[in-house]
């Protein structure tokens, strides 16, 4: 089908983040009404098509073949497409890349985007016991393989040996997240601060890994409205934003075929930028603002590097001397990141989403002068999938 | 015969004495529920094993029933080398998933240029915390699980099982 329309996100909202007493079907309320908030005059009729995300809605809520359940809670009635992804980490992020086609094929005029994830269980032994079905559950989990903190950990012992990267330069990242999230009232973390020296004062979580490398086990509920530009013109007198570029790579599910020499080389997020980028028509240098996905302070370093920031190796480097600050060469997780915001799974991709919507129009908290465009990333798993997605205050020509 | 291991359920009564599948951790082995069921078998001879494709020579692992590189589902069974270096490596000294004992020793391994497999993500087991080193050299090992019931026509069948990690090799 020949391209048609241009895809456009008009704005989005949140549910507050955090350890949360509330159920999924809460937290998209609350989502909903703070998208209601951010475009004002958006009502449950004018949204055609529903794509919602999340992987664990099926366990940790008991709710299997959720979509038509999230369309009666929001009072949306789809006519173009009603349905659920999971590709965990990058949920929302993937059903934007859906929606996007869907737009501007035609199918699809309006789509509401929204994930949600409840991972704070009653008992603390299920939330960990709970990611043993998140990965290939017959080979590495089976070996014992869980929450991620002790696969990252490997991954930056590689990278600390292969590319000298330090300590120091990790606590970086955590700072600089920190510090971004500090004012953001969504986030787990806000009106926290972390110094460097907390950072490496804090207990050890796995080597060499402490508590603020890690992000943390987090509720929540994201939501955005993906239009047409005609349709986005009419809902809001806000610039637009257009979607430029997507890529999605998926190399392997399990172990065995992870595609770098070492685990310190992630080739799949080195070809999932590629292909954004050439979609989008720009290169690493045009990226404004982006928003990559701080599971670990590990990630965000070599996230930098195969994306094109900085040369690959010099991720850390490139962290310590401050590009990833808001006056920096690449201003990078300006809302707090998964570091501080949290992370649940299926919310986070709108949520990344909304922080390059508000920078690009101009009106982000910790504001990236003359911002054009964005690039919001996410990884799902132990590292097995990459999801790109490019921003630009004008479409591709 | 491995006797089936009962364990009581708190806050929900009704699922007392009930095997739930949704909640099991390793793989369900019996050959009426899957068709890999050489690899166990074989992991009970402590072999370890995968599959070859006959049409293009492609190993892959983990097995399957068709060749992810053709899609030929003319495979054969081969025997895996059994050993491999340490490459990387973590040790969860407490907070290890329900299921898995702290301290929890996962490894990166690698393998030497013959093997079919470059790098593979396994538990070590037989192992003290603080005693593996990277570069360390070690073996595929082979243990029990806990058996599962399985209903058979108006009986119920016991499903032994056994799964594999790698050990140290002895200096
Ligand atoms: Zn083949």
């Amino acid at each position: 089908m020949a391209q048609t329309k241009k895809a456009c996100i008009v704005g989005g909202g949140t549910s507050v983040f955090g350890v949360r007493a509330a159920s999924i079907f809460d937290m998209l309320q609350e989502a909903a009404n703070a998208m209601s908030k951010d475009i004002p005059g958006l009502k449950p009729k004018d949204i055609d098509g529903l794509i919602f995300a999340s992987t664990t809605a099926g366990r940790n809520s008991n709710s299997l073949n959720t979509a038509p359940i999230v369309a009666h809670r929001l009072g949306i009635k789809p006519t173009s497409i009603c349905v659920r992804v999971d590709t965990l980490c990058s949920g929302s992020n993937t059903a934007i890349i859906l929606a996007t086609g869907l737009v501007e094929s035609g199918i699809s005029e309006v789509v509401l985007v929204t994930g949600t994830e409840k991972l704070n269980l009653p008992q603390r032994w299920e939330s960990t016991f709970m990611n043993l079905y998140t990965n290939d559950h017959d080979w590495d989990s089976a070996m014992g393989l869980a929450v991620p903190p002790p696969f990252f950990g490997m991954i930056a012992q590689a990278h600390m040996k292969k590319y000298g990267t330090t300590k120091e330069q990790m606590g970086a990242v955590a700072v600089a997240n920190y510090a971004y999230g500090f004012n953001n009232p969504m986030a787990q973390f806000s009106g926290k601060t972390l110094s460097l020296g907390d950072y490496m004062a804090a207990r050890t979580v796995c080597d060499p890994f402490g508590l603020n490398d890690c992000c943390p086990v987090t509720d929540g509920a994201s939501a955005v409205i993906i239009a047409s530009e005609e349709r986005a013109k009419a809902m809001t007198k806000r610039p637009l934003i257009y979607i430029r570029g997507t890529g999605q790579t998926a190399s392997h599910g399990m172990s065995a075929g992870w595609p770098g020499e070492t685990l310190a080389d992630w080739p799949h997020l080195k070809k999932a930028g590629e292909i954004a980028y050439k979609a989008a028509q720009l290169t690493p240098k045009d990226i404004d603002v982006a928003q990559t996905h701080d599971c670990f302070t590990i990630s965000e370093i070599i996230e930098v590097e195969e994306l094109g920031f900085c040369k690959k190796g010099e991720g850390g480097a490139f962290v310590a001397s401050g590009q990833i600050k808001v006056d920096g060469q690449t201003p990078t997780n300006t809302d707090g990141g998964l570091l501080t915001v949290g992370h649940p799974y299926g919310a986070t991709g709108a949520r990344q989403a909304i922080e390059i919507c508000k920078q690009l129009q101009g009106r982000a908290l910790h504001q990236v002068k003359d911002a054009k465009f964005g690039l919001t990333h996410n990884l799902s798993g132990v590292c097995a999938q990459h999801t790109v997605v490019i921003y630009g205050t004008e479409p591709v020509k | 015969m491995a006797e089936l291991k009962t364990t009581q359920i708190v806050g929900n009564p009704h699922l007392e004495g009930k095997y739930i599948a949704e909640m099991d951790m390793w793989p369900l082995e019996d050959p009426a529920l899957n068709r890999l069921y050489p690899f166990y078998d074989n992991m009970k001879q402590s072999r370890w094993t995968t599959t070859k494709c006959k049409k293009c020579g492609y190993i892959s692992y983990p097995p399957g029933v068709a060749c992810p590189n053709c899609w030929s589902d003319e495979l054969e069974w081969i025997d895996l080398p059994r050993t491999a270096k340490v490459v990387g490596m973590t040790e969860t000294l407490a907070g290890a998933p329900t299921g898995f004992d702290s301290p929890l020793i996962i490894a990166w391994l690698g393998f030497d240029k013959a093997h079919p497999l470059k790098h593979l993500l396994v538990r070590i087991i037989n192992c003290q915390a603080g005693q593996l080193k990277i570069g360390d050299e070690v073996k595929f090992v082979t243990f029990e699980v806990p058996a599962h019931p399985m209903d058979v026509k108006k009986e119920s069948k016991t499903c032994e099982r056994v799964y594999y990690a790698f050990e140290p090799i002895k200096k």
